[in-house]
């Protein structure tokens, strides 16, 4: 087991390396490099060969890489263009903001997606399962923003039930305090996930409901309840931990338009006001870090799933 | 955008499963009778037996013909800004109404959605060669070339590719090809990965064997065996890429960092029109956000009856 | 009262466009304590039926007729939750595979405790005290840490014996066992029967036995009923069905399996054609079209059940034309015997496919009415061996000392060789031109392996592999690939080893392109040519594989590999997927192709009684290594080996005088680690006979085996006379061989005496 983690361990490691260049990689694309970027258009040739060999922008990419890769690997992003403040801490104030509604609508789609899933293949070819298949794919097709507006048109504007903003006061406390501020974003982000999940919960639950242990479960006199309960479901919900690893670019990526549509002050929308300002450091930095957490997710999947299912050689 | 649903098993064959040999109809000495059938039309029987899937293609064409030759049925000026006609409600003259700079709504649908079709279909063209190109190259080769290369692949997954999409195109500024361009290059991850993997697997099996008790090369093996296997799987993920690639581009468009105005696609016209949802300009926000999910479940919907047809070719024993 | 009473039970299955109607009012009954042998070719009902009694259909199944009637209670008719407290209870089950029946992901202790909770109200603790004694009665070795795993890390015979303990844990009066052994080797599946039989016993519990296999029903039945397209053909008790069959499908069934004519020489029966499609089920009797015996009547109505009486019971039958003598006499000449209607039809399919043909060369040919054999005419087209080989002596074949370990790694990323799996440890052995060598032993022994390195699918580790002399892995670029030319490969898997996208004239076109082979012109000539000489119409060319069945599917198969024309074919288990009516097609036809074009086979398979039919010479392989080789007959009738022995005690004999006289000897246990190999004789861990000499001392393989090495010239010597003689030396691996010592005298006598093959 611990052989185990230690060597998923080091494939993660090597593929944040490999993120961590092609990030260094995209960051020499920029035009006239990190200095036009910083100094800015107006800045002459001097002031820029200046500036480059205080930043030693102008020794050899190796030595650039493994100088930024300390830096990165210390928590040091560089500072904000834009914003005046150090990229690591505008990380530690946006981050948990980011996460915290991420997982509150992870949550919330295995809450709803997982049993939905089951019921319509246990119901399979029923009009429920038609309807629900129906809307999975209409869900899957519409863009996270147009579910937002819908979402404020119909909850905040119509029925005011909720705010069409979502709460944007620093820290984490306040979030709970008003949190049906929070509701929208939440049920916005969770929707596509559930249109997906939901429908692979269904094809995993077929996939084993006409498996020859099923057959044996029969045949000992369980009852359906429990055959799929006891047996079925233990096989088929060990594919979706893989799959909520998986899912976590999609989410944060989801999690980007949903900020912007309530205007919440995560990392998304960090992200968003840092790519209109061309705000190159914010950037990278927060690329770095989702790829991370995406990296730290599927390992956490992957440490799972070896704890959850026998068949995995440690 | 990574989790495809629905990969476990394809609609119809669950059914077929537990047939004892009632596939094929076959004469008293057992052998097949009816006219020998290529694999493409079977193919093709099982794609057109399947309405959802002719729904969908249906309804691609008529979009198709909706934003290319819409236009020449229905001429309007996308170009010039016409202050006196702003936000007017639908009504004559204006099927969808005007939108913030009075362009006809209904004319800058057709223009929109030339944009959304042709950066989609493109994007998911370049990246369906790219991504087979790397993932036939990784499997083929295997060992560290593969290990190499399937890094890379992890790596460039665990990026959100809206992210990564976002950080490209503050570097070059927007137009259609760059965004064909950036969109194929970002977009060709999955299908590698699945080309890697078909190869992977199609290499053991016992034909692919055959070739070489027969004095084959590994070249052989490849062009009679191997892609002309994997060629289905990468048509049905072609098409999921399309559906994806326009579902980014509306992303993009909504984030206001896709096309630049006068041009626009249905990403952005949403974008323009979410400013007005307190003010319910409806028709500046529902139609494109349908037209959006239209033609994506359209596309899905083709995709997922290719896909049965490729794998119920297959699933006959 | 019987304890369970099947009466007039039809089962359709709803398929998406059609309906399979795969049980056609079936009666049967079973009486308490007794051993009802369901038997029948795949898709003849016999599942189906074990399947409908406790209403465990596929998806699409239900029972549309009939009643199941358990201590007079009719299942049939009884609600879901009722029958729940029947399943488990009274009723267990064992399935096929243990692999794909037990949860992979629960622990087989709580998997086998489950009926005991479901039923009896056990907790959990309780049960499983209960499941350990269970373990130790089903003799898994140490059960109380066994209760813990999962199924994956126990072998298929131990997962079996699982799935026993659970069916028996609320010790049920009816046991349904469906072809529990199929998926194991001969050794373990004798085990299994053994086991099985004793609990019965033990438990006094009434048991029906699932099987294809009528060794298996000869040697554990006590009444048999024979099941064809979803009928009940036959039903008597066990020695009056073996002795004296009444339905011609019975009678057929018996004369196509391969120990009937074993050592004779003489051609199997085979019965043409395939079961009836049981959508559209044939009208009247369901075997009529591919009887021999069938006459207009059965053509034209159901025939009726006929009940005569024997010393054993009543034996009951539904034919019209039912055989008049016992097995083995031969019947009065004026029974009149015809071309069954399918054998006609696929005589004149081929005849219409071979005028495309024969435009081109004329010549007759004279198609055999069986329709599965070629002709010996067309020996004069170019579907013979292409280079001339001289019968000088040179053995077509040699394996010297072949050695294949296959690496085993651990770790992810920094890939450490941990270990050996030694798959083939140092086999020495030869084909002489024209022989078949059969190749026998357990799964894991190393014979696909073998067969593998000499197509060069595999190359060895160390040792040589020649043909004709020379080295086929040291041959280089052009030659190389010529030389590829003479071995081919038959696979096992005939779905596998065909490209389902490819049609048939692609598939056998292929070598040819390869090899570059003549004009594209006589390419296409040439798949005509081999189509034919594998019995299958020219039309067959146009289809996809998908749209053949086993049988048909493992002729091209067969037909590809000689489309080079070989010298040597390697045919691997090629019909241990196939019925026996159609196994004995293809076994023909590979006979009749080694007659008519000189090929050489090297025959794998772990059925002996195949093995017996086809081959010359015998090879038998334990764990890697070769523990003896000789002529088959030889080898049959005096295995000297104590594995040869037991391989041959486990193979069910289809009569069921023999196999219940049958010492109970076998094979104990089951194949050990091929990673970590007894030292010395393989063999040691599960021999009878084992001494200390055998941890420490390797035998060598030599005619009599003994300790010592045998000198040289005296070994050359015996090989000389043998090969003078048209045969091989018969030489054993053992130090305490069969027969002792004296089989060195014995020696002179069997080898001098040529095979009757």
């Amino acid at each position: 087991m611990i052989g185990y983690i230690v060597r998923r361990l080091l494939q993660a490691v090597l593929v944040v390396l490999v993120v961590t260049i092609i990030v260094f990689i995209l960051l020499h694309q920029l035009p006239g490099g990190a200095a036009r970027a910083i100094l800015g258009p107006r800045a002459t040739a001097a002031q820029i060969a200046d500036f480059n060999a205080a930043n030693g922008y102008d020794q050899p990419l190796v030595i650039q890489y493994f100088r930024q890769l300390g830096q990165w690997v210390t928590g040091d992003f560089g500072f904000s263009i834009k914003l005046n403040q150090s990229v690591g801490s505008l990380l530690v104030q946006r981050m948990p903001k980011t996460i915290i509604l991420g997982l509150l609508s992870l949550v919330l789609t295995v809450i709803v997606a997982v049993p939905l899933g089951i019921y319509q293949a246990v119901h399979r070819n029923k009009s429920f399962d038609y309807v629900a298949t129906g809307l999975s794919f209409i869900f899957y097709a519409a863009p996270t923003f147009f579910i937002g507006i819908i979402m404020i048109e119909i909850f905040s504007q119509n029925l005011g039930w909720f705010p069409p903003e979502a709460p944007q006061s620093d820290g984490i406390g306040p979030i709970f305090q008003e949190f049906d501020a929070m509701i929208l974003p939440i049920v916005t982000l969770a929707l596509l996930s559930i249109a997906g999940f939901s429908r692979y919960m269904r094809s995993s639950v077929l996939d084993n409901i006409d498996q020859d242990y099923v057959r044996t479960a029969r045949a000992k006199g369980a009852s359906p309840s429990r055959v799929l309960a006891h047996h079925v479901l233990r096989n088929a919900l060990i594919p979706i931990i893989t799959l909520l690893g998986l899912s976590l670019p999609a989410l944060f990526a989801g999690a980007l338009i949903t900020e912007s549509i309530f205007n919440f002050p995560g990392m998304g929308l960090l992200f968003w006001q840092a790519a209109q300002a061309s705000d190159y450091p914010v950037e990278l930095g927060v690329v770095i870090i989702t790829a991370f957490a995406t990296v730290v997710g599927n390992l956490l999947a992957d440490v799972s799933l070896a704890v959850l299912d026998p068949r995995v050689k440690l | 955008m990574t989790i495809r649903p629905g990969e476990g098993i394809p609609a119809g064959v669950l059914d077929e499963a537990h047939g004892e040999g009632a596939a094929v109809a076959v004469s008293s000495t057992g052998l097949p009778v009816g006219k020998a059938k290529s694999m493409f039309r079977l193919g093709f029987e099982v794609f057109i037996q399947n309405r959802l899937a002719i729904v969908g293609f249906i309804v691609l064409v008529l979009a198709v013909l909706f934003c290319f030759l819409g236009p020449v049925l229905y001429p309007t000026d996308q170009v010039t800004v016409n202050l006196e006609n702003v936000n007017l409600p639908p009504g004559p003259g204006h099927p969808l109404g005007t939108d913030q700079t009075g362009y006809d709504q209904f004319g800058r649908l057709m223009v929109g959605g030339q944009v959304s079709l042709m950066i989609g279909f493109a994007a998911a063209i370049i990246a369906t060669i790219v991504g087979t190109i790397w993932g036939a190259v990784a499997g083929f080769f295997g060992g560290w070339v593969d290990a190499v290369m399937m890094r890379i692949v992890d790596a460039i997954l665990s990026i959100p590719i809206l992210f990564l999409l976002l950080f490209l195109v503050t570097i070059v500024k927007p137009s259609v090809p760059v965004m064909i361009f950036v969109l194929g290059l970002t977009a060709w991850l999955v299908p590698a990965r699945l080309v890697r993997g078909e190869s992977l697997t199609l290499r053991v099996r016992e034909y692919v064997q055959a070739v070489r008790v027969m004095g084959g090369t590994s070249w052989h093996a490849v062009l009679r065996h191997i892609m002309p296997n994997v060629i289905g799987t990468v048509i049905v993920n072609a098409t999921f890429q399309v559906a994806d690639a326009i579902l980014l581009i509306a992303y993009l468009g909504y984030l206001g960092l896709g096309i630049s105005p006068p041009a626009t696609d249905w990403g952005g016209m949403l974008s323009n029109g979410t400013a007005f949802v307190f003010t319910n300009y409806w028709w500046l926000i529902y139609p494109p956000g349908f037209a959006i999910i239209i033609v994506v479940v359209a596309v899905n919907l083709v995709g997922d009856g290719l896909r049965d047809s490729v794998e119920v070719r297959l699933q006959r024993r | 009262m019987p304890l369970l009473d099947i009466r007039d039970l039809s089962t359709d299955i709803q398929l998406s466009k059609s309906v399979v109607h795969a049980l056609d009012h079936v009666s049967l009954h079973v009486d308490a304590g007794e051993c009802l042998g369901l038997v029948g070719e795949s898709g003849s009902g016999k599942t189906m039926t074990a399947m409908s009694i406790e209403r465990l259909l596929p998806p699409g199944g239900h029972i549309v007729n009939g009643e199941i009637l358990l201590d007079g209670e009719d299942l049939v008719k009884l609600p879901e939750q009722r029958l729940r407290e029947i399943r488990g209870v009274d009723i267990g089950m064992i399935f096929q595979d243990p692999m794909t029946s037990l949860n992979p992901v629960v622990t087989i202790g709580d998997q086998v405790a489950e009926p005991l909770m479901l039923h009896r109200g056990m907790g959990k603790s309780a049960a499983l005290k209960e499941v350990v004694d269970m373990f130790g009665l089903v003799g898994i070795p140490s059960p109380l840490q066994r209760v813990k795993d999962y199924p994956h890390q126990l072998s298929g015979g131990q997962r079996q014996r699982v799935m026993i303990a659970m069916a028996l844990i609320c010790q049920p009066k009816l046991l349904i066992a469906d072809e529990p052994t199929t998926a194991l080797d001969v050794t373990v599946q004798k085990q299994i029967l053994e086991l099985v039989a004793r609990l019965r016993a033990e438990f006094h519990m009434a048991m029906i036995l699932v099987t294809h296999d009528l060794g298996v029903i000869a040697g554990n039945a006590d009444r048999v009923v024979v099941m064809y397209a979803g009928k009940v053909a036959e039903m008597a008790d066990v020695h009056t069905l073996f002795a004296a069959p009444k339905h011609r499908y019975t009678d057929a069934l018996f004369e196509a399996l391969p120990e009937r004519v074993a050592g004779t020489g003489e051609r199997l029966y085979s019965i043409p054609g395939l079961p009836p499609d049981l959508t559209e089920p044939p009208p009247a009797c369901r075997f009529a079209p591919r009887c021999r015996f069938a006459v207009a009547q059965c053509r034209a109505e159901v025939p009726p059940v006929t009940t005569i009486a024997t010393p054993y019971g009543p034996q009951e039958f539904a034919c019209i034309v039912p055989r008049t003598t016992p097995l083995g006499m031969p019947e009065p000449r004026d029974l009149r015997t015809t071309i069954p209607e399918v054998a006609r039809v696929e005589a004149a399919e081929l005849e219409a496919g071979m005028e495309l043909s024969l435009v081109k060369d004329d010549g007759g040919h004279d198609l055999g009415a069986h329709g599965a054999g070629p002709s010996s005419s067309d020996a004069r087209s170019w579907v013979a061996p292409t280079t001339f080989i001289p019968a000088d002596g040179t053995p077509l074949l040699q394996i010297q000392e072949a050695v294949k370990d296959f690496p085993v790694t651990a770790g992810a990323i920094l890939r450490r060789h941990v270990g050996d799996i030694s798959a083939v440890a140092g086999v020495t052995v030869s084909i002489p031109r024209g022989q078949t060598l059969g190749l026998v032993g357990e799964s894991g022994c190393g014979k696909t392996t073998l067969g593998r390195m000499v197509v060069g699918l595999d190359t060895p580790t160390s040792g040589a592999i020649l043909f004709r002399g020379r080295r086929i892995s040291q041959l280089r670029g052009k030659e190389a690939k010529e030389g590829r030319r003479n071995v081919q490969f038959m696979f096992q898997d005939s779905y596998a080893s065909l490209n389902p996208r490819m049609r048939v004239r692609s598939i056998l076109r292929e070598p040819l392109d390869i090899q570059h082979v003549g004009s594209p012109r006589d390419r296409n000539d040439r798949v005509d040519e081999l189509l034919a000489a594998v019995g299958l119409p020219a039309r067959a060319a146009e289809r996809y594989p998908h749209e053949f069945s086993g049988g048909q599917r493992q002729r091209i198969g067969l037909a590809r590999a000689l489309a080079l024309q070989p010298g040597l074919i390697v045919a691997d288990e090629p019909v241990s997927a196939l019925d026996v009516s159609i196994q004995a097609q293809v076994l023909n036809l590979m006979k009749e192709l080694q007659r008519d074009r000189e090929l050489t086979y090297l025959f794998i398979s772990h059925d002996l009684s195949v093995v017996r039919y086809l081959s010359d010479v015998i090879a038998v392989m334990y764990l890697g290594k070769m523990v003896e080789v000789g002529p088959a007959a030889t080898v049959y009738a005096h295995p000297q080996h104590h594995y040869t022995r037991g391989l041959i005690d486990t193979i069910p004999i289809p009569d069921p005088v023999i196999e219940r006289r049958k010492a109970k000897l076998g094979v104990r246990g089951e194949l050990p680690s091929a990673m970590n190999p007894p030292s010395g004789c393989r063999f040691r861990t599960r021999c009878p006979m084992a001494q200390e000499i055998c941890a420490r001392v390797e035998p060598p393989l030599q005619p009599g085996g003994g300790h010592e090495p045998m000198p040289a010239d005296e070994l050359a010597a015996a090989t000389a006379k043998a090969v003078a003689a048209g045969t091989v030396p018969h030489l054993v691996a053992c130090h305490f061989p069969i027969n002792g010592h004296a089989a060195a005298d014995t020696l002179t006598d069997e080898t001098a005496a040529p095979d009757p093959v």
